[in-house]
């Protein structure tokens, strides 16, 4: 491991030599829309791509996840995951175009997760060029349906169904260049949903307004006592509502998140939300419907496994200051499943949920360089040893 | 009319996919093929295409051997942001200094034939949004794999629904079926079946392009294609389907004045081939009006429509790629 940690600062311009490909991945993935259950443009893409990089075998899992598999050296080694999600929060079907300039790419849905996307497709290549062997097969995946409603079935699927142990993860996010996530918090996200009857025969003043009704909730909502050990919190998220300025509003929705160090407690507050719900919607006689969108257990890995000691080593070898937060992304899953893992972040970028996303290009080299590094440490066998 | 020449001379870039048959092709054949991208403030769109076209086209598969970019002068990044991408960058003022300057694509697409190296030059607009590889080696493989081609002019879907869930491509834009399309059925039927002749994307080859010459402005492709139908024939051209191309919007001002140039382009090459005899000269001023305050003002815009001749016949050019007076006498023979 020592050896190879000296010799990662180098691989950063070897990598940055194949530039114009790593980039044109990128935007081809990109320009290429997949708003979630939506995915299927750039899967065929993500595959394509893997294809012309020639790996070793390009498929599909059963819940159509795509992925390529470069063959190891050791049959006798389980298999490696990088992964990123293909599907964008950004819902529009419809061409995207990016633009590059010196030292930036700009477009809608780049952070999250095109640009962790693109970088996938790139390794093939990059693995050539740096003329990488592993013991592992390197499993590379672009998991579908895993934002909101989507609550992460793709990758659920995907390790849930893989017939053979796993050896490690590495999830890759767009942002941030320096993050080294290794614990998820519990997560319960839920959508309240208010109905009020339009053909209610007192039509007047007694009419209830369903914004308003909602209103009364997250009022009540805010006065639950959230702990600080475990660290829990509640986020009103989104709202909306009603047709016109003028009209009362027969339809309204409100999105909230409980996360949660401990899941118990997130359940707690989930049941409590639940009790709310009930409470109004019988005082007010409208109808109040409370749904779960997504939801996570609660998992980490300690700060001292061998994976997250030799990620941050990785990570200071490249000058790159490691900073910790939890995640709910794919992670979770191999976390919950037993399988150690780690997202890390490829750059720098800002705009992150906007149609101007823009992410810093020169520090997403040593970004690829820190993927491959861990990807070494695995192979190495740090996440054999617990 | 040879109404064959529409079934037999279009493709579909996915015709050309096989990249590593059009390599072959271009190592068996020894040929050198150079991109040229016109430019004229181009920063957002400049460097996906130099990327793109260069992963794709050079570094994974080598099919180009230079990526140049004339530039009409920008004033924007658009020369930085292609040098800093690796593209061979140069100012249309500075080749061929000793000429009298003028600005339009024409122009650069004219002086790009000095500055390359390739048997076969690409043009590509430089504005595509959604650049992709198969803009350039579409254009290529008829090239490449047929030898009577000589020429190919890209089209692309405009489409259209033609009932429940169905689309497909129809001709050209505006300029095109109001004023070319007109023009080409009433003097040059055959010419009809290009379905796109304004498209901004060709390729030829070097021997075809130094033996035509170039307007300088929106005028070029009008000119080329009637000057490559009248010296060559149909036959060597071809076009290829490019499925979509992303298009800046034109405003109806802007493509009318378009359709000036092209008019007098298409007109001056008829009298110039004797086709039609015009009893006094043709205006240059292209006049249109606004209404500002309840009046009525004239925005005049003087379009002269210089043209550069072959650049063959330039002295630089010849001896730079060592064609001696004879060897152009001859091809005239052929």
């Amino acid at each position: 491991m020592h050896n190879f940690l000296e010799k990662l600062p180098a691989l950063v311009d070897e990598i940055k030599s194949l530039k114009e490909i790593i980039i044109t991945n990128i935007v081809l993935i990109g320009q290429t829309p997949a708003p979630t259950f939506r995915e299927k443009k750039r899967s065929k893409l993500f595959m394509d791509r893997l294809a012309e990089f020639q790996v070793d075998e390009v498929t599909t899992d059963g819940y159509r996840n795509p992925i390529g598999i470069v063959r190891g050296s050791d049959s006798s080694k389980p298999p490696i995951f990088v992964l990123a999600h293909l599907d964008t929060f950004f819902e529009k079907d419809q061409p995207i175009n990016y633009i590059i300039k010196e030292n930036t790419i700009t477009g809608p849905g780049l952070l999250d997760n095109s640009l962790g996307v693109g970088v996938i497709t790139s390794l093939p290549a990059i693995f050539k060029r740096l003329d990488l062997q592993f013991e592992s097969d390197i499993v590379l995946a672009g998991t579908i349906q895993s934002i909101g409603k989507g609550n992460l079935r793709g990758v659920r699927h995907l390790l849930k169904t893989w017939p053979t142990p796993i050896r490690g993860g590495i999830c890759i996010e767009g942002v941030e260049l320096g993050r080294l996530n290794y614990s998820s918090d519990g997560m319960i996200r839920g959508e309240i949903h208010c109905s009020v009857s339009g053909d209610r025969s007192n039509l007047d003043e007694y009419t209830p307004n369903a914004i308003i009704v909602l209103n009364e909730v997250m009022n009540e909502i805010m006065n639950l006592k959230t702990s600080q050990r475990p660290r829990s919190r509640i986020v009103i998220g989104k709202i909306r509502g009603g047709a016109n300025h003028g009209k009362i509003a027969f339809e309204a929705a409100l999105g909230f998140e409980i996360r949660s160090d401990s899941y118990k407690i997130v359940k707690k507050i989930f049941r409590h939300i639940k009790d709310i719900v009930e409470g109004i919607s019988h005082e007010n006689e409208v109808d109040l419907n409370l749904k779960t969108i997504s939801n996570l257990r609660a998992s980490r890995l300690k700060y001292n496994h061998p994976l997250v000691k030799n990620s941050a080593a990785v990570l200071e070898t490249l000058g790159i200051k490691p900073f910790s937060k939890s995640t709910e992304s794919a992670q979770s899953i191999f976390l919950s499943q037993k399988i150690p893992a780690v997202t890390l972040g490829i750059t720098h970028g800002e705009n992150v949920y906007k149609d101007k996303a823009t992410m810093e290009i020169e520090p997403m080299y040593k970004g690829i360089a820190q993927v491959i590094g861990v990807l070494m440490a695995i192979d190495s066998g740090v996440c054999d040893e617990q | 009319m040879n109404n064959n020449w529409l079934a037999k001379n279009t493709f579909h870039y996915s015709d050309f996919k096989d990249l590593n048959r059009l390599v072959e092709e271009k190592k068996k054949k020894n040929l050198k093929i150079s991109l040229c991208l016109p430019t004229l403030n181009e920063e957002k769109t400049i460097a996906k295409e130099i990327i793109i076209l260069k992963s794709e086209l050079m570094t994974r598969y080598s099919l180009l051997d230079e990526i140049v970019v004339v530039d009409s002068g920008s004033t924007d990044k658009t020369r930085q942001i292609a040098r800093a991408y690796g593209a061979d960058v140069h100012k249309a003022t500075e080749i061929f200094p000793h000429l009298e300057p003028y600005k339009g694509k024409g122009e650069n697409l004219w002086k790009a034939l000095y500055i390359t190296k390739g048997d076969i030059i690409i043009y590509l607009d430089a504005d595509i949004k959604n650049i992709h590889h198969r803009f350039a080696y579409g254009l290529l493989g008829p090239l490449l794999l047929y030898d009577h081609i000589k020429f190919a002019k890209a089209f692309y879907d405009r489409p259209i629904s033609v009932g429940k869930n169905k689309m497909r491509p129809t001709g050209g834009g505006r300029v095109t079926e109001l004023v070319i399309r007109p023009l080409f059925s009433l003097f040059f039927p055959d010419l009809t079946q290009l379905i796109q002749p304004l498209s901004g994307e060709y390729a030829g080859f070097r021997d075809v392009f130094e033996r035509i010459p170039f307007p300088i402005g929106y005028g070029v492709e009008t000119s080329m294609n009637i000057d490559i139908y009248q010296k060559w024939g149909l036959d060597v051209m071809a076009q290829v389907d490019l499925d979509r191309r992303i298009h800046r919007n034109q405003d109806t001002k802007a493509l009318g004045r378009m359709a000036f140039v092209i008019l007098k382009t298409f007109i001056n090459r008829k009298i110039r081939l004797g086709l039609i005899d015009l009893k006094e000269e043709l205006f240059d001023e292209m006049i249109q009006y606004n209404l500002v305050n309840d009046e009525y003002q004239a925005d005049i815009f003087k379009i002269e429509g210089h043209e550069r001749p072959p650049i063959i016949e330039i002295p630089e050019y010849r001896e730079k790629f060592k064609i001696d007076r004879t060897q152009i006498q001859k091809r005239r023979e052929a």
